[in-house]
């Protein structure tokens, strides 16, 4: 392991909320960890499983979806969906013997700047104490 | 000149070989082309000398034995076909990636139920031992095609043979078993997930909508939907549709989508992932080994 580990997190966020909130917490010159890279998607409802899966797989530390508050979505129940099929992707991972601490949903409006920004921090700090993604490299061994 | 084929079985049941005796009466006209060399499950030879034109190999390289025959006999044939579900995917004994060697050894040999081993003996003399895990055929031989199914259908098997004899190239199907399925859908909104033997199942309608696990939506169609036909949810054994490279992951994806959202009757998301008992087993029961993640792995490692 190296001396300081960096967590490297994927973001898959909706464009009207996640995103828009992501927006805000920069305009407002709200400090947060650089580890996110943000991935903006039309609504959370487009994260298919096989992006958070691919994502952990290519070496990302953890994966966070955000998408507006349930009732609020753009596309009137994407959101919800994605709730339900997020819920089973976790019990899937952790039945992989990955933690599902790994994949993060939360529901992040276009005015919630400062709860964006404190959400990336919670999340990066999560990951840190969890330590590398054990897929990396391939060297998964049971 | 007839073709030569040479059929293998490595850790699998003999249903693939049992497949091919499925073209019943076609397969007297087949054999005026082709010629069945070597097949243990089938004819009476012990062992492959000579070259052949074509090798099917069935089933998952489990063990050392497995992975040295199938190196050795794809070296004696021109083309070689993964045939059925577990050359293809890694199979059903592909699960095994959810355990450590170890464990599965202690569990046969020394806990189960059944096992009267009292002193605690291991096999370790005269069989080969276990491969650490199960990898689809593709990553220890070039395989020139995949014939899926568990076992493949006869309709694939012919197709398979005549590419084999004219040229003409299997087309997989690239719809889904849904597509094939005749059970009618209608609104998309459950509220449980039941297993098979829950209750009694109404003929007329999408099994997934009663609420049974059916993983038609994630399946590769081609088996003309038999199973949700007599009432037996699908089982994913064609492996994924095209352009879709995890089962489990589109599996999710299907779940989700019919599960009840409207207010009345919204399922709570952590109940409705607790309904399914063996997530991974139920959605990869097919596919683990070629999936994205393909074995079960550590967080205690990385730290």
């Amino acid at each position: 392991m190296l001396e300081t580990f960096e967590p490297y997190i994927v973001g898959f966020l909706c464009n009207w909320c996640g995103y828009a909130g992501a927006d805000l917490a920069g305009t407002s010159r709200i400090q947060y960890p650089p580890n996110l890279r943000a991935i903006r998607l039309m609504c959370s409802g487009r994260v298919d499983p096989t992006f958070v899966l691919t994502a952990l797989k290519r070496g990302a530390d953890g994966v966070l979806i955000v998408g507006c508050h349930p009732g609020d979505c753009h596309y009137i129940n994407g959101n919800f969906r994605t709730e339900r099929r997020i819920a089973l992707l976790k019990k899937m991972l952790s039945d992989l013997g990955l933690d599902d601490k790994r994949v993060r949903l939360e529901w992040i409006s276009a005015g919630e700047g400062e709860k964006f920004a404190t959400v990336v921090k919670e999340f990066v700090e999560e990951i840190r104490a969890l330590g590398p993604n054990p897929l990396e490299g391939n060297t998964n061994e049971t | 000149m007839k073709l030569r084929i040479a059929v293998e079985g490595l850790g699998a049941c003999a249903g693939c070989e049992i497949a091919i005796l499925d073209l019943h009466e076609e397969i007297v006209s087949l054999l005026q082309d082709l010629e069945i060399d070597y097949a243990p499950i089938l004819v009476d030879k012990k062992s492959l000398n000579e070259n052949v034109d074509v090798l099917l190999l069935s089933g998952s390289v489990r063990n050392k034995h497995d992975a040295e025959e199938a190196v050795k006999l794809s070296e004696k044939a021109k083309i070689t076909i993964a045939f059925g579900s577990c050359a293809s995917f890694g199979g059903i004994s592909g699960l095994a990636n959810l355990y450590a060697t170890r464990e599965l050894l202690e569990r046969v040999y020394l806990t189960t139920e059944s096992t009267d081993n009292k002193q605690g003996v291991l096999p370790s003399e005269e069989v080969p031992a276990l491969e650490q895990f199960v990898k689809p055929l593709k990553e220890w031989i070039k395989i020139n095609y995949n014939i899926p199914g568990c076992p493949p259908q006869p309709k694939l098997v012919k197709e398979m043979f005549q590419m084999l004899l004219t040229g003409k190239p299997v087309t997989l199907s690239k719809k889904t078993v849904c597509d094939e399925c005749d059970l009618k859908r209608e609104e998309k909104k459950i509220t449980r997930i039941l297993r098979w033997g829950e209750g009694e199942p109404d003929s007329s309608r999408c099994l997934l909508e009663q609420g049974y696990f059916c993983a038609g939506p994630a399946t590769r169609a081609g088996c003309e939907a038999k199973c949700p036909a007599a009432l037996m949810p699908c089982r994913g054994c064609m492996g994924p549709p095209e352009n879709v490279t995890d089962q489990g992951a589109k599996m999710v994806s299907a779940i989700a989508s019919v599960a009840a959202i409207d207010e009345k009757n919204r399922v709570d998301p952590e109940q409705l992932a607790a309904m399914i008992k063996d997530v991974v087993g139920s959605f990869y029961r097919f596919t683990l080994p070629s999936s994205i993640i393909s074995r079960k792995v550590s967080e205690e490692k990385s730290k």
